[in-house]
């Protein structure tokens, strides 16, 4: 007899072709993106860890204006320390004819053992250097990559102001520029940082360091206590203009990959699990609707004396076909997904490989949570079938006579329809839940496109209003802001003073650079969440507000400030108030308060300039030309950036979910459309039969799915933007904060779809109806 | 149109009225092909007279739902041609057959199909919602007796009243057709007695010309008339000279 079953599993799949086609794309979009979010980020953590352990990543460094290399032996000395490696690490300029915008370049001393190093430098292309030779340079591979650069081109850099032409031997990468951003700039520009490796001597002997290091970089053994080796670091290291030791959580660029992976953990990790949750909500609710409709069929299979188990078995084997089947589409995208992601990933992130590390428990989780949702959702009906007596079960329930309550006299089909909706209120529900959280669906991968307008119109216009941002080399009398502002096409020009500092709240501390505004600067306006702009206080010091959260501390709370360069002062500062932006985070005071915290006036760092848009490919390489300068940070580049690299990453993950969502939204609310129609094709055959027309047929059901529709469109946009804002409050994290800025268009796109989802329904239904077989409905009783 | 053509050549005597109503010619209806096709109606040829009350009978298999169906409009032969009155039943669109059911036909069927969701007086009122000249629905519901259950909802009647409440649904809109298949099929002489007096009071009071589709050869005492189908023709009529009222049947 279980044979006979089996035979039935697949008749039932044929028959209901277009459903279990819609509810297997549903499955398989849901483990789609469960497997493929969860394993780009599990892939990004893997090449993160392989690559650290495998180019011994060093765990704490340390800065200082010049240091003997006597000192080493105390250093080695301090307890927990494993080992130390002094180098040279000096800021330079890059002479590239070919660049309109200047250059900067970092350059890295690599010792003889350099196999045995921390930070390993790994050759991609190439060769490594001849440390006997003082030409020759390895060169970031980012870099080279952008400019075509190969192994034996000839490279000159402006070391110490002299120019000197290196060659290059190879192409290379280390950890430590993994994400490799210049210092001060938010978003790593592969054509205008460079980072170069030199050999130990050539380097010295630039910087007249003989003998002589400004960079330590040191692993620790296990077990030891950071913040108590940091202090002694810092106890030793004062008098040789030490900056403060840093661990892994500041290192600039591990700090921006924790961050990225942190919001990889947040946006692509739970917005997919929360899709993958409402998914197989759906898949819950579409496929016991489905098992309810047969009804009469598991009831009869029972009058029959069929045991409970096979029954149950039976509609397992059902939804199991449609779970397998979308298993194996889920699982074959989400590896395309994981793919796709960790490409976009890879100009960002530089591992020397990026691939993809998925364990196996992450599909199998997925296909467990799908097939457990779908089986119980089948299972219950079933159970719930199956507890009645088979005489109830074959027979209707009284309805309650709720015409009366509307109020409204109603004719005998709009009676049916209400009925048919009161009647069963729990399953009207669910599926009016279903329809609405189609909505989501589709929020949740459209929104990506508003969040990025709203981040580039903030960042990028109201808040950041300069065209440029010139780094100076060392801090310089106002008279380099008028040397700036007199270069043809520069309409204005504004200093600010930026001093590396240790921002420290109790325990938890923060290294940035502090940012010195005037207090009438109009070129960088700092704004409160509202977008308001507020004004530089005369004392106390301006937070973001995610610092401020990783600070601990809000408005009135007083901080503990380390100046990291020159004197090295500390002070304590009120925090006036918070500020909200998009990139990264920031601390703003007063230019003039922050150079009398270092002992000095009038001295500016970087200047900000607003340039005439039509003299800019003369301006940029005239800065490039002036000496002093650091960097040039170009606003148009930096969107240009964040659009190549941002953008992509994100467009991504947003075009996968509004497929995705669109595919969801669409199955279900064709699914509530067709279970309706299998639910009432007796009745509905019953009044074709009495002449009833096709068109007033199907207005029975289309009305039943326009009114549950409707009823699901408010509660839907409600819950998108509830949702939405729930998933990006989850975060915190500094390089971008995504807002949860959903547009009107997006709001009326998805419910649009919605619509379109249930107009096309709707004319399927007609189409169902004109096909009903109506000689068949007369032989049986419902 | 030009049913007059087929006039001479009448399946049989016309006991009432005067022209009939339903015509079929060479009806055939096949479902399937080759070697699984099952014919059933081969050449059927009838002639039904307003007003009449005709019993069909036949074994099973027959053909006898499909001769019901096709008169009804629900449903259209392989070949051959029926008629109601000026309306031409095979080759109608849809549209065209579904104008017929609405303004002509009253069906009762085995099943009662009643809507389970609507009361006896509003499965009643939903047909004659859209009926041109209705009886009103306590009328039809008190022709069937059953004027003191009109609150109820159908799972709340035995059978037998379900099967009232479908007479009724079927006679309010005074049909001009009553068809009728085993409408006694599932229930008992005393029940199936009410069935068929309500049926009988809508041929007397109404006027529809009444199709019965029944195994209870009984029954056929309340015919004007009696066809016999077999293998999808007929094979045999007799005509009741005097006919019985349905408490007077003995089965
Ligand atoms: N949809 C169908 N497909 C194939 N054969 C069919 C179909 N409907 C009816 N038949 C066949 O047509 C023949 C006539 O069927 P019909 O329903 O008219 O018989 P009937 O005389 O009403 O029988 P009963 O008294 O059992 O109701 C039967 O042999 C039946 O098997
Ligand atoms: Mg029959």
């Amino acid at each position: 007899m279980v044979k006979v079953l089996d035979r039935k599993v697949w008749r039932d799949l044929s028959a209901m072709k277009g459903q279990v086609l819609t509810i297997a794309m549903l499955l398989a979009s849901a483990i789609t993106v469960f497997v493929g979010a969860i394993g780009t980020y599990m892939s990004l953590l893997e090449s993160r860890d392989r690559y650290y352990q495998d180019s011994r990543f060093a765990d704490l460094w340390a800065e200082v204006e010049r240091a003997p290399r006597s000192l080493l032996g105390p250093l080695s000395e301090i307890s927990g320390i494993a080992s130390v490696e002094p180098r040279v690490v000096k800021d330079v300029r890059i002479d590239w004819p070919a660049s309109d915008l200047s250059i900067s370049g970092r350059i890295v001393s690599i010792g003889r053992r350099s196999e045995t190093a921390l930070n390993k430098v790994t050759i991609l292309r190439g060769s490594a250097i001849d440390p006997s030779k003082q030409n020759e340079v390895l060169i970031n591979a980012a870099f080279a990559e952008s400019w075509g650069i190969e192994p034996n081109d000839g490279i000159a850099v402006i070391l110490n102001g002299r120019l000197q032409t290196f060659r290059v031997a190879g192409l290379a990468q280390s950890p430590e520029y993994v994400y490799g951003a210049r210092p001060g700039s938010p978003l790593p520009d592969d054509r205008t940082f460079a980072v170069l490796w030199g050999g130990e001597e050539a380097v010295a002997n630039a910087f007249d360091m003989e003998g002589a290091f400004n960079s330590l970089s040191f692993s620790v053994a296990p077990g030891s206590s950071l913040p108590r080796i940091v202090a002694d670091l810092d106890r030793l290291l004062e008098p040789f203009g030490g900056r403060g030791a840093y661990d892994r959580t500041e290192q600039p660029s591990n700090r921006f990959l924790s961050d990225e992976l942190a919001e990889q953990r947040t946006l692509a990790l739970a917005v997919p699990v929360v899709f993958f949750a409402v998914s197989i909500f759906l898949l819950n609710a579409v496929l016991g609707r489905l098992v309810q409709a047969q009804r009469e069929q598991i009831a009869s299979l029972k009058a029959l004396g069929y045991p409970s188990i096979p029954i149950g078995l039976h509609y397992l084997k059902f939804v199991g076909v449609i779970c397998a089947a979308a298993s194996v589409v889920g699982i074959v995208l989400g590896a395309f997904y994981t793919d796709g992601m960790l490409a976009a990933y890879r100009p960002f992130f530089r591992f020397p490989e990026l691939a993809a590390h998925v364990p196996y428990w992450v599909p199998a989780v997925g296909i467990a949570l799908s097939a457990a949702a779908a089986g119980s959702g089948a299972l219950n009906s079933v159970r719930r079938v199956l507890r009645l007596r088979p005489a109830d079960a074959m027979r209707s329930a009284v309805p309650g006579h709720t015409a009366k309550v509307i109020g409204v006299r109603l004719n005998a089909r709009a009676k049916m329809m209400v009925r048919g909706l009161v009647g069963r209120p729990i399953r009207t529900l669910v599926t009016i839940l279903s329809l609405a959280l189609a909505v989501p669906m589709l929020v949740l991968g459209l929104f990506w496109w508003d969040a990025l307008a709203y981040m580039i119109e903030v960042q990028f216009d109201r808040i950041e209003r300069a065209d440029a941002i010139v780094s100076l080399t060392d801090a310089r009398p106002e008279r380099a802001v008028y040397e700036l502002a007199g270069i043809p096409g520069v309409l204005m020009a504004e200093g600010q003073r930026v001093v590396e500092a240790r921002l420290r709240a109790g325990p938890r501390t923060y290294r940035l650079g502090l940012t010195g505004l005037l207090r009438d600067a109009e070129l960088r306006l700092p704004r409160s969440e509202d977008l308001a702009p507020i004004d530089i206080p005369k004392s106390g010091i301006l937070l973001t507000t995610e610092l401020a959260n990783r600070l601990g501390v809000m408005p009135g709370s007083l901080l503990a400030i380390d100046l990291l360069e020159g004197r090295r002062t500390s002070a304590t500062i009120q925090v006036s108030g918070l500020v909200d932006e998009v990139l990264g985070y920031n601390a703003y005071m007063d230019i003039d308060e922050l150079n009398h915290l270092m002992r000095q006036t009038g001295l500016v760092s970087q200047v900000s300039l607003k340039v005439d848009p039509r003299q800019t490919s003369s301006i940029w390489p005239e800065l490039s030309k002036r000496p002093r300068i650091a960097g040039t940070t170009i606003k148009s580049v930096l969107l240009q950036i964040f659009d190549e690299k941002v953008r992509s990453i994100i467009i991504i993950a947003a075009v996968v979910l509004t497929t995705f969502g669109l595919i969801i939204a669409v199955g279900v609310v064709y699914n509530a459309a067709r279970i309706g129609l299998q639910e009432r094709a007796w009745e509905l055959a019953s009044l074709r039969v009495m002449g009833f027309t096709r068109r007033e047929v199907s207005n029975i059901l289309i009305g039943d799915l326009a009114v549950q529709a409707m009823a699901a469109l408010p509660i839907g946009l409600l819950s998108a933007q509830g949702i939405v804002s729930l998933l990006l409050g989850l975060r915190e994290n500094e390089s971008f904060r995504i807002p949860a800025v959903i547009s009107a268009g997006t709001f009326a796109t998805s419910a649009l779809v919605v619509i379109g989802a249930a107009v096309a329904s709707g004319l399927l239904i007609r189409w169902r109806v004109d096909r009903l077989d109506l000689v068949a409905v007369l032989k049986t009783r419902e | 149109m030009n049913n007059g053509a087929y006039l001479g050549t009448s399946g049989g005597p016309r006991l009432r009225g005067s022209a009939p109503v339903f015509t079929a010619r060479a009806l055939f209806k096949t479902y399937g092909t080759g070697e699984t096709a099952v014919h059933a109606l081969r050449e059927l040829d009838l002639d039904i007279s307003a007003g009449e009350f005709v019993v069909l009978l036949g074994p099973s298999g027959s053909g006898k739902s499909t001769l019901l169906n096709i008169l009804g409009g629900l449903d259209a032969p392989t070949s051959g041609r029926a008629t109601w009155r000026d309306h031409e039943l095979t080759g109608a669109t849809e549209a065209d057959l579904t104008r017929y059911r609405r303004e002509h036909v009253g069906f009762v069927f085995q099943f009662y199909n009643l809507i389970p969701s609507l009361t006896v007086r509003e499965n009643v009122e939903l047909v004659a919602e859209i009926a041109s000249d209705p009886m009103s629905p306590d009328e039809a519901l008190s022709l069937v007796g059953l004027s003191h259950r009109t609150a109820h909802f159908p799972s709340q009647l035995s059978g037998g009243e379900q099967q009232r409440v479908a007479v009724a649904r079927a006679i309010v809109k005074r049909p001009d057709a009553l068809l009728c298949d085993e409408p006694t099929g599932a229930l008992d002489v005393e029940t199936g007695k009410l069935v068929l007096a309500a049926i009988e009071r809508a041929n007397r009071e109404v006027g529809s010309t009444v199709i019965v589709i029944t195994h209870n050869t009984a029954i056929a005492g309340m015919a004007d008339r009696v066809l016999r189908l077999g293998a999808g023709r007929i094979v045999g009529e007799e005509v009741n000279a005097s006919k019985l009222s349905p408490e007077d049947l003995q089965w």
